[in-house]
């Protein structure tokens, strides 16, 4: 049993900078959980006081049902992957991922056994007998995971475990931590800033903002149903696009509204909130993918299209992403078809009305 | 492809080449002539040696009683080199990662290394009146001492090479279920080696020919080093410079030995591999 608790955990520097408020957050046995933000959020830092190499200025927090605010990280049964990789230059890579099991006085035996299961796992065995310094950044990084395996930990904490390596490396080792997690069934604590590692991998995503959760939710549900502006903006890439508007309303239709769009907004999206909105400007968010400059959908929603004037247009091979400006703000639209589409070039685009979000222009909160 | 040489600093560079080689030429060919070849023009002096004869040397040792003082230096220096590695690297390594948190620490810091500034001719008297008062006026009382004196700069060393080692390891370490003592021992130290090297040298050199604190501390015991059993030669009336020139020959050996050891460890990069 491997869950952690932190229940109204605070951490406060020395210079009186607080970078955690009031944390409360409950990660579940064996459950993959990311948390990501941009730097200086305060995602290391409560990765770093569940290893317990930050101490906790108040609150508690508990990894099983212990209360862990002073245990020292050996007692907490934890191990960890720094993003640096933090390996011993000095020992080869066997006596690298044996370090603690020597420590702990395990049998020389036992030792070998677990040490040599690692490496076959992680495609080492062969590397056994060099030093780090001998190593690709993909195989140090195996090592530093290997190191973490070998103690079969309670938790596992990987604190930006990927963002020394290449581009292609990351994917690769993306999936093989993903089936790391599968194999050792045990609870992952993973800090990233990189939205793409969060959606990916994670069973469920922390969102923080300057020490604060924004949301903690699955993947699936933050990307479709974000909590407020901030996280609408963040996971996602290319980022979500987001228009002023007016929310109206006729009869028991609710509208949105402003020079180009007038449109009523489906069923399905409305909520209590909308009334106290009436009037007022809110902020429409749509992402890349449900902007549509396909002919049939802008000939078929006449009342959600606009038109703008290209800026970039940026071919990836599989799909194009099309950059404008609109009302002032950068929009990008992000489609599958080729179009032959060049900078400068009019277009026109259709609002996909399913997947719309709105937002509360003060509170930045979501309201639909 | 035609070289280019930066003339200047060659230039600069055999001048100094041969500050170099001109007096260890004259130590070698005085250390080899008899006193009878030592004329007073300038080719006698430069002249070689008529027989490369190893009297001089023999003699030396004799005068000298090489054996025993070369015990005695071996005896301070190697236990002062030991010593200073083992405790300075742990002070240095306390200092090193507490100084930008704790203020005391910085402060501890700056007092060490400020012993650096005081001159040894302040200590003479004081420290003869107070390792006779101990009864330590002998080899543990210059060993003591050398601690002492190398302290600042040896503790300056070691926590400026602290910097180099990423503070990951340690946390890396202290996860894996390492405790203070065990990580610096088995992590921390290991990785300081080529700081150790750098240590061990300058440490070496500095006691191996230092003549003022045994001459002052030492002076009773009976017991001499090396350069304390050479002053032997320098005579109110004169010097004997073969046998003085031969005699530092002898001296000469066992730091050259040690320093060709010890260079091959004074390697950059070692820390390569620990991160990224």
């Amino acid at each position: 049993m491997a869950k952690i608790s932190f229940q109204h955990v605070t951490k406060t520097y020395d210079n009186n900078v607080t970078v955690v408020p009031d944390l409360n957050l409950d990660i579940k046995d064996k459950e993959f959980v990311v948390l990501v933000g941009p730097s200086g959020c305060g995602k290391s830092t409560t990765l770093r006081m569940i290893a317990g190499l930050e101490s906790i200025t108040s609150g508690e927090l508990y990894i099983g049902d212990r209360v862990v605010n002073e245990l020292q990280p050996k007692d907490r049964d934890i191990a960890m992957v720094f993003q640096t990789y933090a390996l011993y230059p000095h020992m080869t890579v066997y006596k690298n991922m044996a370090y603690a099991l020597t420590l702990k006085k395990t049998p020389k035996k036992e030792i070998d056994q677990k040490v040599k299961h690692a490496a076959e796992i992680l495609g080492l065995t062969e590397y056994l007998d060099r030093k780090p310094r001998a190593l690709s950044g993909g195989q140090r990084q195996r090592v530093a995971l290997g190191r973490a395996m070998v103690r079969n930990p309670e938790v596992f904490l990987l604190d930006e475990p990927l963002s020394n390596l290449d581009a292609k490396l990351r994917t690769e080792m993306r999936a093989q931590i993903s089936k790391l997690h599968k194999q050792l069934d045990t609870t992952f604590v993973y800090v990233t800033h990189d939205q793409t590692e969060a959606m990916t991998m994670a069973d469920r995503i922390v969102v923080l903002d300057k020490g604060i959760i924004q949301q903690f939710d699955t993947p699936a549900h933050i990307y479709d149903h974000p909590a407020n502006l901030f996280v609408a903006t963040f996971i996602g890439s290319p980022k979500m696009n987001l228009i002023d508007v007016t929310l109206e309303k006729k009869g028991d239709t609710y509208y949105i509204k402003n020079e180009d769009l007038h449109f009523a907004i489906p069923a399905g999206k409305v909520t209590k909130e909308f009334e106290s909105h009436v009037g007022k400007k809110i902020i429409l968010g749509i992402r890349p993918e449900d902007l549509h400059i396909e002919k049939i959908m802008v000939d078929t929603y006449p009342d959600s299209v606009f038109t703008s004037t290209l800026d970039i247009v940026e071919n990836t091979g599989s799909e194009m992403n099309l950059y404008f400006n609109y009302q002032g703000a950068d929009m990008i639209i992000k489609t599958p078809s080729r179009f032959d589409y060049k900078d400068g070039d009019q277009i026109s685009m259709a609002i996909d009305k399913n997947k719309i979000h709105l937002f509360d222009k003060e509170t930045k909160q979501a309201i639909s | 492809m035609k070289k280019k040489y930066n003339w200047p600093v060659t230039i600069l560079l055999f001048i100094g080449l041969i500050t170099v080689l001109f007096p260890l030429y004259l130590t070698i060919i005085i250390a080899f002539k008899q006193p009878s070849e030592m004329g007073n023009t300038l080719s006698s002096i430069l002249a070689l040696p008529k027989s490369w004869s190893f009297s001089n040397f023999a003699k030396a040792m004799e005068v000298t009683d090489f054996w025993h003082t070369l015990m005695n230096s071996i005896l301070i220096t190697g236990t002062t080199v030991i010593l200073s590695i083992l405790l300075h690297s742990m002070l240095g390594y306390a200092i090193g990662r507490m100084k930008k948190r704790h203020k005391w620490f910085n402060r501890a810091y700056l007092y060490i290394v400020s012993g650096m500034f005081v001159p040894f001719a302040i200590l003479m008297m004081p420290l003869v009146k107070q390792t006779a008062d101990l009864h330590i006026a002998n080899i543990v009382g210059v060993i003591l001492c050398y601690l002492v004196f190398f302290m600042p700069i040896n503790v300056m060393l070691y926590s400026g090479y602290l910097t180099n080692i990423p503070e990951a390891l340690e946390e890396a370490a202290k996860v894996d279920g390492g405790s203070t003592w065990s990580t610096y021992w088995t992590i921390i130290f290991p990785i300081m080696k080529p700081m150790h090297a750098t240590v061990a040298v300058l440490t070496a050199l500095g006691t191996w020919n230092d003549v003022m604190t045994p001459l002052v501390i030492m002076s009773g015991s009976g017991a001499n080093t090396l350069p304390l059993a050479q002053l032997t030669f320098q005579t109110q009336f004169g010097t004997n410079y073969n046998l003085a020139f031969a005699s530092y020959l002898l001296a000469l050996l066992p730091m050259l030995i040690f320093y060709v050891f010890a260079q091959k460890h004074i390697l950059n990069g070692v820390v390569n591999g620990a991160v990224k």
